[in-house]
């Protein structure tokens, strides 16, 4: 016997994260613009789906795929707004590969202009998982505390919005909304942030107006690319 | 918790590596950990403990390397350490950072056994 030392050096994750990126350059060429939203539990990602498909109406074509442990509770709330998937994982904290293609292909041929992905409620093992979106945003509503980004720092520097969620709240709890971005900011410099209320609308025009300026730039980046070629 | 869930895909890879090899057993395992690798070295190792056997790795130890996150500064190319995970340049306090180690879970190599070669036997 004797023994001898392979040299790997790959990221474990490698082949996950590729077939994430062929996932985005399909969708990418489709048109259609991946969300992946990410929060703890109770943040309001549900309500604020709702939000945007009441503000779209007919507008703007959305579809969800929607990750909770167990129950269709959301996807009952989301399917009288879009078409919704709703994927249950038994036991898992967070949404893989597999999971997204499997819901896709329940959800069939879609039309649309937006895939919203509601990842599992939960603020660390999510951030570890691309799942071929175009962006990546973190949910945090005003009951959890302006101290959260510093304390989850993968999913904060991972994400490129920050949604603030519950601004109702904010004259009944202690949160500064500019804390909470200045907390942020400080993990992720570019991260972008729109405080909204889904229950009044507050903020949920601004929300829109800011996925479709994001899915305008992926298309007309997409035409230029294609031009070149 | 999702380590159980990579260290499933680690041991997998490395499953595959020693057929790959067509190696008899492996010894040791080595992986890179950094503070933004998204997981804990010490779940890391007891989720390999419990998980190796239905690998038929047994005999495999896990080598943990726990690395600083380190990052370089697109303004002033400076190459520093992100300490508490304050992204900003050490030298210029630029804001245009870029991680450049400690961000993954990474497979660096693995020590396996293997029958005696016909070159060594020869």
């Amino acid at each position: 016997m004797n023994t001898k030392t392979i040299p790997v050096g790959q990221d474990i994750l490698s082949p996950a994260k590729q077939a994430a990126a062929d996932l985005r350059a399909d969708f990418t060429r489709r048109g259609i613009f991946i969300v992946n939203i990410v929060s703890s539990p109770g943040a309001g990602k549900t309500s604020l789906l709702e939000a945007t498909a009441r503000h779209w109406g007919g507008q703007h074509k959305m579809s969800v795929l929607v990750g909770d442990l167990a129950t269709d509770r959301d996807a009952q709330r989301l399917s009288p707004l879009a078409p919704t998937v709703q994927l249950t994982t038994g036991g898992a904290c967070h949404l893989e590969m597999p999971l997204i293609k499997k819901g896709l292909e329940q959800l069939g041929p879609i039309e649309t202009e937006f895939l919203f992905i509601e990842n599992i409620g939960n603020l660390v093992c999510p951030a570890s998982h691309d799942l071929g979106e175009h962006l990546r945003v973190v949910v945090l509503s005003t009951t959890e505390g302006d101290d959260k980004p510093g304390k989850y720092p993968k999913m904060f520097r991972t994400s490129q919005v920050l949604v603030i969620t519950k601004t109702d709240l904010l004259p009944y709890v202690p949160f500064s909304v500019d804390s909470a971005v200045a907390d942020a900011q400080l993990i992720q410099p570019d991260i972008q942030s729109i405080a909204v209320c889904a229950r009044s609308g507050e903020g949920i025009a601004e929300w829109c107006e800011m996925l479709e300026a994001a899915r305008d730039r992926m298309v007309a980046s997409r035409d230029d690319h294609a031009a070149v070629h | 918790m999702h380590e159980a869930s990579l260290v499933r895909t680690l041991l997998d890879k490395v499953a595959t590596l020693l057929k790959e090899h067509q190696g008899e057993a492996v010894e040791e395992v080595c992986i890179e950990l950094g503070p933004l690798s998204g997981v804990e070295p010490l779940l890391v190792q007891s989720a390999f403990e419990m998980l190796a056997p239905q690998y038929s790795l047994s005999d495999a130890k896990l080598i943990i390397h726990e690395i600083p996150l380190e990052a370089k500064c697109r303004d002033c190319g400076a190459l520093f350490e992100i300490k508490n995970f304050r992204f900003r340049c050490e030298l210029c306090e630029s804001s245009a950072v870029q991680v450049v180690r400690g961000d993954e879970f990474r497979l660096l190599n693995i020590t396996i056994r293997q029958a005696v070669d016909n070159e060594a036997s020869a």
